[in-house]
């Protein structure tokens, strides 16, 4: 027997996802951050820059980045990112991103158009996610 | 009481196919608990113990999705596209939707729980399992004080979620690194789901990692009663007393304090109540189940139950020292007056 939101097909992204955001509402700490408030979705960016330092700090990680300008000139972003606790539970310390790291952030910018931004997604020049390898760690298994 | 259980018990044999031991209660839990000849059974001065560290992740979500109808319990086959469903709704790697949308979505999986993408053992569709709808009871009409309170309060997320925050007091506790899941009842969020329990006569502890407090729960015994503090005395945590029913620790707790968002859904801290209800089930898992009741805010109490997953001695808990404040307080707000400056506000 199939459940009545099978017979809907595609809609359940539509109707099935509203429902499933209003069910999950109701929990109070779905999401402790609304990113939007902080970070500006009109302002989309693509950095590549070299990591100087990483602060692992609750509830979110900082890493800073040396952007170089087209003029040669280099500006210092601050990349917000999530919780380290959970990269330190899938076995990644404090010496896993090492300085002098290239790095690519594809994020939001900070909405005072300082050089903050929300790093969306990180991945290295070679296109893999920072961290990968990550899926094998402890918070896969259960 | 009595009808609440019989509720219950409508539950479980509904879904008396599926793996539960939960509230329903007595009878089931008396049936899963561990057997006391087993290391784990007992501790050295004879109570049942629950001590270790625990994960409560799951995407069960607390409320039926009103799309699965009235079903409570999925077949492997249903679960199974359940689950599919909500780790596709729930994955923070997706980019579509849009930019708004893209924003909220930080940061993808790799900084999240991956156990939140699993649905319960048991195929449940929602945590709560009284009442048999699976929903949180409708609410009782509020008085106009606290209806001018929920206004207000709306009106300080509506602030916040525009990017315009007027002062630090439009944020809400767990943004502040107040309170955040260590505040019962404990519900899944998408990381640190951890809680470790620790034993000692006469007390429990519950130490959640996210984010710095513990709860330290005095139990009774026949003759040796902790009564609840005064009604005067309100704390963040609210003020826990426990006791032994069988096997299932039973904590009740009173006194939290008036500030928005200390307890659940904006209820009434007066009259608000919550007991959890801890059960051992084998060696690496618990249930774990709260009542929530507040006359003053649902039409009826209602419970969920969440399994808990013993974790791997080696996954140990990490510090949780919450530092939203140090960059982000001033980053919305310095935000906020940039937007104003600029006329984006309203």
């Amino acid at each position: 027997m199939k459940l009545p939101y099978t017979k809907l097909g595609v809609r359940w992204t539509g109707a099935m996802g509203a429902a499933l955001l209003l069910a999950m509402a109701a929990a109070p700490v779905q999401a402790h951050h609304a990113f939007a408030a902080e970070f500006d979705a009109k302002k989309p960016v693509k950095l590549r820059g070299t990591v100087t330092k990483m602060e692992w700090i609750n509830p979110h990680a900082w890493i800073y980045i040396d952007v170089k300008q087209p003029d040669n000139t280099v500006v210092e972003w601050m990349i917000e990112a999530g919780t380290p606790n959970t990269l330190l539970r899938r076995g990644f310390t404090k010496d896993t991103l090492k300085p002098g790291t290239e790095i690519l952030v594809d994020g939001y910018q900070s909405k005072d158009g300082s050089l903050r931004a929300n790093g969306r997604d990180l991945t290295l020049p070679n296109g893999q996610t920072l961290f990968l390898g990550s899926t094998d760690g402890p918070d896969q298994k259960k | 009481m009595k009808r609440q259980l019989l509720v219950s018990f409508g539950i479980l044999a509904a879904v008396s196919m599926a793996p539960l031991a939960g509230q329903a209660q007595k009878k089931v839990a008396a049936k899963t608990s561990a057997p006391k000849n087993v290391p784990y059974a007992r501790t050295p001065w004879g109570d049942p113990d629950l001590q270790g560290v625990w994960n409560d992740a799951t995407s069960t979500p607390l409320q039926r999705p009103n799309a699965v109808g009235a079903k409570d319990v999925l077949s492997d086959d249903e679960a199974a596209e359940f689950q599919d469903q909500l780790k596709n709704n729930l994955s923070r790697d997706r980019r579509d939707g849009g930019a708004e949308a893209d924003v909220n979505r930080a940061y993808n999986e790799h900084w999240m729980d991956s156990r939140r993408l699993k649905i319960t053992s048991d195929h449940r569709t929602s945590l709560i399992v009284d009442p048999p709808d699976g929903r949180i009871p409708p609410l009782v009409p509020l008085s106009p004080e606290r209806q001018k309170a929920a206004a207000l309060r709306a009106a300080a997320n509506t602030r916040f979620n525009a990017g315009l925050p007027e002062s630090y007091r439009d944020f809400t506790l767990p943004v502040r690194c107040i309170i955040r899941t260590d505040s019962p009842p404990y519900l899944p969020i998408i990381y640190n789901n951890d809680f470790q329990i620790f034993q000692s006569p006469g007390f429990v502890v519950i130490n959640p990692e996210m984010i710095h407090s513990a709860r330290i729960i005095p139990i009774d015994k026949p003759g040796e009663k902790h009564p609840h503090l005064g009604k005067n005395l309100r704390q963040w945590l609210g003020d826990s007393r426990g006791h032994w029913d069988g096997d299932t620790l039973v904590v009740e707790t009173t006194n939290f304090r008036p500030d928005d968002g200390v307890v659940f859904m904006g209820a009434d801290p007066e009259t608000y109540r919550i007991t959890e209800r801890f059960t051992r089930v084998d060696a690496t898992s618990l249930n774990y189940e709260f009542t929530i009741e507040d006359p003053h805010t649902w039409t009826r109490p209602w419970t969920a139950r969440i399994p808990w997953s013993k974790i791997d001695p080696a996954e140990q808990m990490y510090e949780y020292a919450c530092h939203e404040d140090n960059y982000d307080m001033g980053h919305f707000l310095i935000g906020a007056r940039e937007r104003e400056r600029k006329g984006e506000a309203k």
